[in-house]
C-alpha cells in the first residue's frame, strides 16, 4: 500500500466514520440519558429509531405529508409514544416493586412488539427508503468525498447533540434531570417531581431517537432490523463510560471511525468485530470508560 | 367348480389387484389416485419474497398437470408447512411431513442455508426432496443419494457465472467481487475464484457482514483495488448500500449485481436513490428472458389465472415466482419416469436421468448421479434505473465438485 492510498484511505476513513459516528453518537446520548436519570438500560431504543423511520415512511408514502411536516410531525410522535410508555408501562413495573431487571425486561419487551407491529404492516421486509430532504451532489475535502446528505447528517446531529447539552445544563427542567441522576432521594426531597422528571427524559430520549431516524434512513435503508444499529450505540456509551453524556458522543464518533479504518486497514470482516474490540481495551485499560471519571470503591 | 378352482381364483385375483393395485403399502403418500407431495417454505416472516410466490407457482403448475388428466391417472395432492426460512421451523416442517402427513416425496425450500439444516433428517428418511429455488449448497456438495436443488441457480454456480460474464463480455482482467463473511458468500466465491483462474483473470474479493453499516471501507478498496468491474454477491439491503456508495466515492467502472442481491428492481432503484448510480449496472437473472416477456407469458397468465386477488395487489408476483415452476416441471417428469407404479427408488433413479430445457431459466435442467445441483447458468441485463436491455447468450459456470 502506497502512501498516496494510505492518505486516501485515512482521509477518507475519518470522513465518513464521522458522518455514521455522529449517527452512533445521537443514539448513544439517548441510552446515557435514560440510564443515567432511570438506571434502565434501554434494549427498546433501536426500535425506536426503527419505528421512528417507519412513521417517517407512512406519513410521506401514505398519507401524502411532505417530509418537511412528516419529519416533525413524527419526532413528536415518536417522544410522546416513549412518554407514553415511561408513564403507562414503566411506572407501573417500577410500582410493583420487583427486581429492576423487570425494568428492562420492560423495554426489551416493546422493541418485540415495536418489530412485530412494523412487520405486520407488510413494508417491514423489503429494505425501504423514503426521500432525502437534500440534494443528490458531492463536496471534496481534501482527498476526502462526502455527500451533501453526509453533510447535512453530520451537521445536524451536532445541532442536537449542542440543544440537548444546552437544556441539560442550562434549564432547569436540565438541571432536575441531572439532579435525579445524581440522587433521587434527595432530588424528590427538594421537591423535584420524580415522575415528571423521568417522563420528560424518556421523552427526549424518543425525540433524539426520531431525528437520528430522519437523518439516517435515507442513506442506510430501512428494515424491521434496522434497530440492531443499537448495539454500535451500546459499544459507543460502554467506550465513552456509559454515565457520561459527553462520553456516549465521543464514544460513537470512536466506533464509527474505527469501523472504517479496521475495514481499510486490516480486513473488511472485521469491521463488525472492530467495536468490541475496543470495548474490551477501554474494559481492561479504563473500566470505567474515557469519560467515567476516576474508578471509585464504596463501601457497602 | 370346485372348493380348490374357486381359491385359485380368489388367489389370482387378489394378486391382480395387487399388481394394479398402484397403492403399496410400503411407499408412503400414494394411493390408487393420488401421489401426495409435501412442499414448504416461507409462507410468512422476513424471507417471505423469498419462497411465497415460488411455493404459488409450483402449486398452479400441479394444478395444471391435474388438470390434463395427473400422472398416469394419479393427482397431485400438495401438503403445505411454513418454514419461515429458519432452520428449527425447516426440520420441523420436514418431518411433520414425512411423519404425519406421509409424503410420497418433498418438493420444498427456499432459503439456502436453513434448508441444510434438514439434510441429515432427509438422508435417513430415504424420502425424495427436490428444492425449490434454494440453491442449498451446502445440502448438495457432498451429493446425497436422494436431495436435488440449485433449480434457480446453486451458490457456486452463481459466482462462476458472473466471473464468466465480466471477464468474456465486460473484457474485465481485475475483478473486485464483494461478497459475505457467511457460508453463503463462501460457496458463492469457490465459484467465483475456480472461474476467475480458468478465465486468466484476477479476482479481487473483499468479504462483510450482512449487517454493515458503513460500506465505505469495501468500496474505497475496491475503487483503490484497479479493478475493471465490480461484481455485488451480497443481499439487496449492502448491495443498495455499496451501490450508492460507489456514486459517491466515483467508483466509474462496471457494476454486476448477482441475483442475490434483485429481490425487486423497482426499490432497488428507488433506495438508491440517484439516476447517476445506474450508468454502468449490469443486473444477473436466471430466466431464460425477462420477467414478464413474451418467452414466460404463460407463467405470468397463469398466475393471474389461479390468484387472481394476490395478482392484484401490489408487488405481486413476487420476483422469484417463476422459479418455482422448473422445480416442480422436475418432479412431474421423475414421477412420469417412474410409470404406473412409482416407488421412490424409481423416482430417485428418474430424478438421476434428468435433462431437458425448461424454457423459464437460463441453461437446461441436469441432473446426474453425482451432481444434482439443477441449473449453472445466468442471463445478464443492462439496467439503467428504470428498464432492462437484455445482453445477448447466456454465462455458464464451469465449477464442478471435486470431493473434498
Amino acid at each position: 500500500m502506497n502512501t498516496e492510498i494510505v492518505f486516501l484511505f485515512l482521509q477518507q476513513g475519518i470522513a465518513s466514520g464521522l458522518v455514521t459516528g455522529s449517527v452512533y453518537a445521537l443514539l448513544a446520548l439517548a441510552l446515557v440519558i435514560v440510564f443515567r436519570t432511570t438506571d434502565v438500560a434501554n434494549f427498546a431504543e433501536g426500535e425506536f429509531y426503527m419505528a421512528a423511520a417507519y412513521l417517517a415512511f407512512f406519513l410521506i408514502a401514505l398519507v401524502g405529508l411532505p417530509i418537511w411536516a412528516a419529519a416533525p410531525a413524527m419526532v413528536v410522535g415518536i417522544a410522546v409514544a416513549a412518554g407514553l410508555f415511561q408513564r403507562v408501562v414503566l411506572r407501573r413495573v417500577a410500582a410493583a416493586r420487583g427486581v429492576s431487571v423487570n425494568l428492562v425486561i420492560a423495554t426489551l419487551g416493546l422493541s418485540y412488539v415495536l418489530k412485530g407491529f412494523v412487520r405486520a404492516t407488510g413494508f417491514g421486509d423489503t429494505p425501504r427508503s423514503f426521500p432525502s430532504v437534500v440534494p443528490d451532489g458531492s463536496v471534496t475535502l481534501g482527498q476526502a468525498s462526502l455527500s451533501y446528505l453526509d453533510l447535512a447528517i453530520l451537521g445536524a446531529a451536532l445541532a442536537v447533540m449542542a440543544a440537548f447539552f444546552a437544556v441539560f445544563n442550562l434549564t432547569r427542567t436540565g438541571r432536575a434531570m441531572r439532579a435525579v441522576g445524581m440522587n433521587r432521594r434527595a432530588a424528590q426531597l427538594v421537591g423535584i417531581n420524580l415522575g415528571r422528571t423521568e417522563r420528560l427524559v424518556w421523552i427526549f430520549a424518543g425525540g433524539i431517537s426520531a431525528v437520528a431516524a430522519i437523518l439516517i434512513a435515507p442513506k442506510l435503508l430501512m428494515t424491521a432490523e434496522m434497530g440492531g444499529v443499537v448495539t454500535l450505540a451500546f459499544a459507543a456509551a460502554i467506550v465513552g463510560g456509559f454515565a457520561s453524556l459527553p462520553g456516549a458522543v465521543v464514544g460513537g464518533f470512536i466506533i464509527g471511525i474505527a469501523e472504517n479504518l479496521v475495514g481499510l486497514f486490516v480486513s473488511t470482516r472485521a469491521i463488525n468485530v472492530a467495536p468490541f474490540v475496543i470495548i474490551m481495551l477501554v474494559l481492561i485499560f479504563k473500566p470505567q470508560g474515557l469519560f467515567g471519571g476516576r474508578l471509585r470503591v464504596r463501601k457497602v | 367348480m370346485t372348493k380348490h378352482s374357486l381359491c385359485r381364483i380368489a388367489l389370482a385375483v387378489a394378486a391382480l389387484a395387487g399388481l394394479a393395485g398402484p397403492a403399496r403399502a410400503d411407499e408412503p403418500g400414494l394411493t390408487p389416485t393420488t401421489i401426495r407431495i409435501g412442499m414448504f417454505g416461507p409462507l410468512s416472516g422476513a424471507s417471505m419474497a423469498y419462497g411465497f410466490d415460488v411455493m404459488n407457482a409450483a402449486r398452479m403448475y400441479y394444478d395444471k398437470i391435474n388438470k390434463e388428466g395427473g400422472i398416469h391417472g394419479r393427482k397431485i395432492e400438495v401438503v403445505q408447512e411454513d418454514d419461515r426460512c429458519n432452520a428449527n421451523d425447516v426440520v420441523a416442517a420436514v418431518k411433520k411431513l414425512v411423519e404425519q402427513d406421509g409424503v410420497f416425496l418433498l418438493n420444498g425450500g427456499s432459503c439456502s442455508a436453513p434448508v441444510v439444516a434438514a439434510k441429515d433428517y432427509v438422508v435417513r428418511s430415504g424420502v425424495p426432496w427436490v428444492m425449490l429455488n434454494a440453491s442449498g449448497d451446502g445440502a448438495l456438495y457432498p451429493p446425497q443419494p436422494n436431495i436435488y436443488g440449485a433449480f434457480s441457480i446453486s451458490q457456486r454456480a452463481m459466482g462462476g457465472s458472473v466471473v464468466e460474464f465480466a471477464s468474456k463480455e465486460l473484457k474485465a482482467k481485475k475483478i473486485a467481487y464483494i461478497n459475505h463473511d457467511d457460508a453463503y458468500g463462501a460457496w458463492n466465491l469457490e465459484g467465483a475464484r475456480f472461474q476467475a483462474k480458468d478465465n486468466g483473470v484476477t479476482l479481487v474479493p473483499e468479504a462483510v457482514s450482512p449487517s454493515i453499516t458503513d460500506v465505505t471501507a469495501p468500496v474505497l478498496k475496491m475503487r483503490a483495488s484497479g479493478a475493471d468491474a465490480l461484481v455485488i454477491a451480497t443481499y439487496a439491503r449492502p448491495a443498495q448500500l455499496i451501490l450508492k456508495k460507489a456514486q459517491e466515492l466515483g467508483f466509474n467502472k462496471p457494476i454486476v449485481i448477482a441475483v442475490n442481491a434483485i429481490a425487486n428492481l423497482k426499490q432497488l432503484a428507488e433506495n438508491v436513490g440517484s439516476k447517476d448510480a445506474f450508468r454502468n449496472v449490469y443486473i444477473e437473472e436466471v430466466l431464460a428472458a425477462k420477467p414478464g416477456s413474451e418467452k414466460l407469458a404463460w407463467i405470468y397468465d397463469l398466475y393471474k389465472a389461479n390468484y387472481p386477488d394476490l395478482a392484484g395487489k401490489p408487488d405481486h408476483p413476487q420476483v422469484y415466482m417463476p422459479y418455482g415452476i422448473p422445480s416442480a416441471m422436475t418432479v412431474v417428469r421423475a414421477l412420469q419416469a417412474a410409470g404406473p407404479n412409482p416407488t421412490r427408488a424409481k423416482v430417485i433413479e428418474a430424478l438421476d436421468r434428468t435433462d431437458f430445457d425448461s424454457g423459464v431459466m437460463a441453461g437446461p435442467i441436469v441432473l446426474t448421479k453425482t451432481e444434482h445441483a439443477a441449473q449453472k447458468a445466468s442471463t445478464y441485463f443492462k439496467f439503467d434505473g428504470e428498464g432492462l436491455t437484455a445482453v445477448p447468450g447466456s454465462f455458464a459456470s464451469r465449477w464442478t465438485y471435486q470431493g473434498q
